[in-house]
């Protein structure tokens, strides 16, 4: 016990201990005579922006706050008597779109009449930001290692984060005059006043990661905390972890073991780190065992944790923050879930190969509409009316009940509790923002509204209705049809809200086999540039995996997917005066989801059309080198991802590590998802706002 | 009066005859039948090349320190890279007296094994491969105890680096830059296991294929710490080795291209991979190889080992700041060869040749300096060896009795840069790593040249 509150003192109290053992004396004193190693550094990171964009995915980054928008309401079909479709019978006039009268009326303000408008989201008092500061953080991170004896030692690395707040972030309570403030959710996510930079909340616990602590400015916890055993060819550890399988980088075809934690920075750290501090530990037990000189058998059994993504208003959030997010992680049980794998990998000369299988829970989980739980009322002149008609209908009609004159619930706010959806500020306004972020997020805006009605009877009772499908989606009309029906019962439910409403989604997971082949072939060859060409070959086949739906269905889709990449490492010397040249080239190729997981269904939509996917595989190139320069005391790299399909993201960067412990790094991110063609037809259009300069200077002891 | 029966000048000068006809060491007879009969070393050198005193007919005295002062006359017992840092840079040595027992030049298992060797040394096979002479893989010792030609004596340096079965290096490896401040500072364990050329003559687990698994973890700094490559070597020497390498960015096990040898591993440092041992290659990888001179010289052969000071580490000296050079002490080697090598098989090496200073008592490098592809004088990879004993201490080697021999330290200057890489074998790195000179091979091999080994050694 005394050597393992040393060992703790060791990890936590790092930097005092440094400074001690500078001193002389006291660290000695203190430590005994065990063996420990410690060491570690603080490093200060931060990312501006080279541009004015800002994350769309976020309140001040979305572009409709300065778009204009018409919305007209129209009778429900569900009180329309007979007048059938959403969109026949108009319940207010938009005046903008008339000849003569509209200017005149918009000079008078009067964009509407009765229940119709022209908006924009800064009317409801969400703003634009040109903060050009992304991302700001002071990093300390430690290591170390007990050891025991000559077969048991106890290592741990403990890493802590701040971030300050000096980025201009969202507010949840400068929209409180509007439609009653933002309620729903977990409320140190979506209403606090700050974004919350690294609290990892799920529906009921706090602490879904048990080894984390963590809050609104900073985010501490181990990556690696494990009691290890050797002997002979045998090694098991067993604590929280992170186990990473494969050759390719930044592709996870092998690497299964782990989700990823995509606070801090995303995936916009350098290229060649891959996710060297992204996978997020979790408790296992991993055996390996070096069964011959050639072949190595690794497994593990860990207990289930999630990729975690970044919280609602952060700098690099990928959900748009008109959702609310339940992640069902505790309160369906995944967090009791473990999972397994085992790989064997073996090389023989030249050759090697490598297979795997996991019986796992999807890290990334899948997204679907769910009851929203907040129980509020419409608001405003059109809300108002809905609320006194739903009062009016019948309670209780039991077997009789339609949802024109019967009522399922007390009030319209405990319906709306039901339903996918909660009149609030900082939702969705209007149908055009509707259609033009499902395309952004791969989802189809279609469909999509269908699926937030038919499974959720609230829905019909406060008189939506299915708009009708085109028939590329399985229905009877044409996709202009069936937009004027989307546009007209979206709009009704925006204005009767009286602002927006804000979606629900809840995460949930699912258990999957995935399997794995790999070989590796170095070719030797008498030309200089093809000697020590290093091939890898690798594949993974996922049957009946699980995706969200595009339509945020509760049906997921499931498909078998297979994911194929090619490696190819070469070093070689190009310039006489400098040292060699790491390269590395990937060849990436996906059926069914994009790297990071998105049904490729999803892809292709615009703001005014809804497509029926990418019809084909998604596939990615990467190539990136290392240039040290005389002595390594300077380096530049490269690293760039390009998707055919019109993006690239590419990121130069120099590294200086000019001794006494200091290193300073610096990169630029280009992201560029309009090369041609489509934008959501790409992976990187997604990042388009990330261009940015990224500066880290680090100090290790 | 008594007449001499050599003239001062003939044990110089018949060296230099021996290079000009091919012929092994030796001046009065050959040192191989000197060293088989484990004979006295004045049987094959006449004084002056045995005694410094005799040498500069007592300018010097053994137990002199050289310096600035007197350099200029032992100039032509020095290499120019050591020359010009006494002369300009503050460096001193002490001359101890040269070494003539044969065992305090070997540790022990590799002297009896090399005496075997003596009655039947190897040869080249068809593709330069040394084998015995029944055409098998060599069995220990050195293969070449008299070696003739420069891949002979390549030979002899290649097959067995450490000179035992097991070898287990703790070292800090200290950046000074020009202006003599600490630029860099890294911990490390080098550890290796030969799979043949093995004193007990058999191969490690059967691999008859190899010839060594070489393992090299950093320990500190922070930045490197958590890095590890393991290398495996093929007995052919027309292969470059197996890379593997746990970076703590990846997380795991990866295989890297292996036929880059002239790049630093990690920041600062003045070395490449091709330094160590002055065979840091695959021999056949390089060629050219040429005796251009056979000569006495001063060098830190059988150096000291500072077993008295903590961790082993001794005094510095000299430089901008009083730190660029071990304290060391120096002696004067009646013969040593100046073997000139290319690296004909890296076709964009930045080096154009290597020039390696090696004692023939024990065929073991002093002075190794490469030069660019301009010829100019670029880095010197000096290494002291000697014997683990000093005063009361000692340090056992495999055997358990005889006293271990090793490295002692490296400084490796770039004479174009003025940055010193300096070295030192240690009795315990950053981490808890010792050094180990005996260990069952087994465990050492679990623990150290697996691909699961290298990643229990990474960063976790």
């Amino acid at each position: 016990m005394r050597q393992l509150s040393k060992f703790a003192a060791g990890l936590l109290l790092t930097p005092a201990l440094a400074i001690a053992q500078e001193g002389g004396g006291f660290l000695d004193e203190l430590l005994g005579d065990m063996d420990l190693r410690v060491n570690g550094f603080v490093r200060a990171e931060s990312a501006y922006s080279t541009t004015q964009a800002k994350n769309r995915n976020n309140q001040e980054g979305n572009p409709f706050n300065q778009i204009e928008a018409n919305r007209t309401a129209y009778l429900p079909p569900a009180l329309a008597l007979g007048a059938g479709k959403w969109g026949n019978l108009a319940l207010g006039l938009n005046t903008t779109q008339l000849p003569i009268i509209g200017p005149v009326a918009q000079q008078l303000g009067l964009d509407g009449v009765l229940f119709s408008d022209q908006i924009q989201r800064s009317e409801f008092g969400f703003k634009s930001s040109v903060d050009p500061v992304n991302y700001m953080i002071l990093r300390g991170e430690s290591e170390a290692q007990l050891s025991i004896n000559s077969h048991w030692n106890i290592i741990g690395r403990i890493r802590a984060i701040y971030q300050p707040d000096v980025i201009d972030g969202f507010d949840a309570h400068s929209v409180e005059a509007f439609q009653g403030g933002i309620t729903g959710g977990e409320p140190a996510l979506y209403q606090s006043r700050n974004p919350n930079y690294f609290a990892y909340r799920v529906e009921g616990s706090h602490h879904p990661n048990p080894l984390e602590i963590s809050g609104r400015n900073y985010l501490v916890y181990f990556p690696a905390l494990v009691l290890d055993y050797s002997s002979g060819p045998v090694n098991v550890r067993f604590g929280n972890q992170s186990i990473a399988w494969g050759q390719s980088i930044f592709f996870r075809v092998f690497d299964v073991p782990n989700g990823l934690d995509y606070r801090r920075h995303l995936i916009l750290d350098r290229g060649l780190e891959e996710f060297s501090d992204k996978r997020q530990p979790q408790l296992s037990l991993r055996m390996t065992y070096q069964a011959t000189d050639e072949i190595l058998a690794d497994a593990f059994i860990a207990k289930f944790q999630p990729t975690v993504y970044p919280n609602p208003g952060t700098p690099y959030n990928v959900i748009p923050v008109q959702f609310t997010v339940h992640d069902r992680y505790h309160q369906f049980g995944y967090d009791d879930k473990l999972n397994y794998g085992i790989r064997l990998k073996a090389d023989y000369g030249q050759w090697g190969w490598q297979a795997m299988a996991a019986y796992r829970y999807n890290p990334d989980g899948t997204f679907r509409w769910t009851r929203s739980g907040v129980n509020k009322p419409l608001s405003g002149a059109l809300g108002s009316l809905v609320n006194t008609v739903y009062n009016a209908k019948l309670p209780n009609c039991g077997s009789g009940y339609t949802p024109t004159l019967c009522r399922l619930y007390d009030n319209i706010g405990e319906a709306l509790a039901e339903t996918p959806f909660d009149a609030a500020p900082g939702g969705v306004y209007s149908a055009d923002e509707w259609f033009n972020y499902a395309a952004d997020v791969r989802l189809n805006g279609l469909t999509g509204l269908n699926a937030a009605i038919d499974p959720f009877p609230a829905s019909r009772d406060v008189f939506a209705t299915d708009v009708d499908l085109p028939t590329e989606f399985g229905g009877t009309v044409s996709q202009t049809e069936s937009r004027r029906q989307a546009d007209a019962e979206l709009n009704t439910f925006f204005i009767a809200a009286g602002g927006s409403l804000r979606g629900h989604i809840e995460r949930v997971y699912h258990r999957e086999k995935v399997f794995g082949l790999g070989v590796s072939y170095v070719n030797e060859s008498d030309n200089d540039f093809l000697n020590q060409l290093i091939f890898n070959l690798e594949a993974q086949y996922t049957p009946d995996r699980n995706y969200t739906n595009t339509g945020l269905e509760n049906r997921f889709i499931r498909q078998n997917e297979y994911t194929i990449s090619l490696v190819v490492d070469k070093w070689h010397r190009l310039f006489a005066d400098f040292p060699g040249t790491y390269m590395v080239f990937q060849a990436l190729t996906k059926n069914r989801s994009d790297l990071v997981g998105r049904h490729l269904n999803g892809y292709g939509s615009e703001q005014d059309h809804v497509s029926t996917g990418l019809g084909h595989n998604a596939n990615y190139i990467v190539f990136g080198f290392l240039q040290p320069f005389p002595n390594k005391i300077w380096a530049v790299e490269m690293a760039s991802l390009l998707d055919p399909q019109g993006g690239i993201l590419v990121q130069p960067v120099l590294q200086w590590n000019p001794g006494k412990g200091v290193t300073i790094e610096a990169f630029y991110n280009y992201v560029n998802g309009h090369l041609w063609g489509k934008p959501t037809n790409n992976l990187v259009s997604t990042l388009d706002f990330a261009d940015e300069v990224t500066v880290r200077l680090a100090y290790q002891f | 009066m008594w007449i001499r029966k050599y003239d001062f000048n003939y044990g110089r000068r018949k060296l230099m005859e021996n290079v000009a006809y091919g012929m092994g060491a030796g001046a009065l007879m050959p040192l191989n039948k000197v060293f088989a009969a484990q004979g006295e070393l004045s049987k094959a050198y006449p004084d002056e090349l045995m005694s410094i005193d005799a040498y500069t007919k007592g300018k010097i005295k053994t137990g002199d320190t050289i310096s600035a002062d007197n350099v200029e006359i032992v100039k032509d017992l020095l290499d120019p890279c050591v020359y010009e840092q006494v002369k300009t840079m503050g460096r001193k040595f002490r001359i101890k007296k040269t070494c003539t027992d044969w065992t305090a030049m070997f540790p022990g298992e590799f002297y009896e094994a090399t005496l075997r060797s003596v009655k039947s040394p190897a040869k080249f096979d068809a593709d330069g491969n040394v084998v015995t002479q029944d055409g098998k893989t060599w069995g220990g010792g050195l293969p070449f105890p008299d070696p003739k030609t420069g891949d002979e004596v390549q030979a002899n340096l290649c097959l067995s680096w450490g000179r035992g079965d097991y070898n287990q290096y703790a070292v800090n490896d200290t950046v000074l830059n020009p202006d003599g401040s600490i630029g860099y500072s890294y911990d490390l364990v080098w550890v290796e296991l030969q799979a043949q050329a093995r004193m007990d003559g058999k191969p490690f687990k059967g691999r008859t294929d190899l010839l060594r698994f070489q393992t090299v973890a950093f320990t500190a700094s922070q930045d490197v710490a958590g890095s590890s490559f393991l290398s495996t070597w093929y007995y052919d020497q027309r292969k470059y080795p197996e890379l593997y390498g746990y970076l703590p960015q990846f997380k795991r096990v990866r295989q890297f291209p292996t036929n880059q040898r002239f790049e630093p591993l990690i920041p600062g440092v003045t070395w490449f991979l091709s330094d160590p041992w002055a065979a840091g290659d695959p021999m056949r990888t390089w060629g050219e190889y040429k005796i251009i001179a056979r000569k006495p010289m001063l060098g830190a052969f059988n150096t000291t080992m500072s077993l008295d000071k903590p961790n082993w580490v001794c005094g510095t000296h000299g430089g901008p700041k009083g730190t660029h050079f071990w304290d060391a002490d120096f002696e004067l080697a009646p013969e040593v060869v100046i073997l000139e090598s290319k690296p004909t098989g890296y076709p964009r090496a930045p080096v154009g040749r290597r020039l390696a200073y090696i004692d023939v008592r024990n065929n073991m490098y002093c002075g190794n300096i490469r030069f660019d592809r301009q010829d100019k004088p670029w880095v010197n990879f000096e290494t002291g060896f000697g014997q683990y004993k000093q005063g009361g201490k000692t340090v056992f080697g495999a055997d358990g009795k005889t006293p271990a021999w090793s490295w002692v330290y490296v400084m490796s200057y770039d004479m174009q840069t003025h940055r010193m890489s300096r070295a030192r074998h240690l009795e315990q790195c950053a981490g808890g790593h010792k050094s180990v000179f005996k260990a069952d091979n087994e465990e050492m091999y679990n623990k150290w040249f697996t691909q699961q080994a290298i990643q229990r050694l990474g960063q976790v």
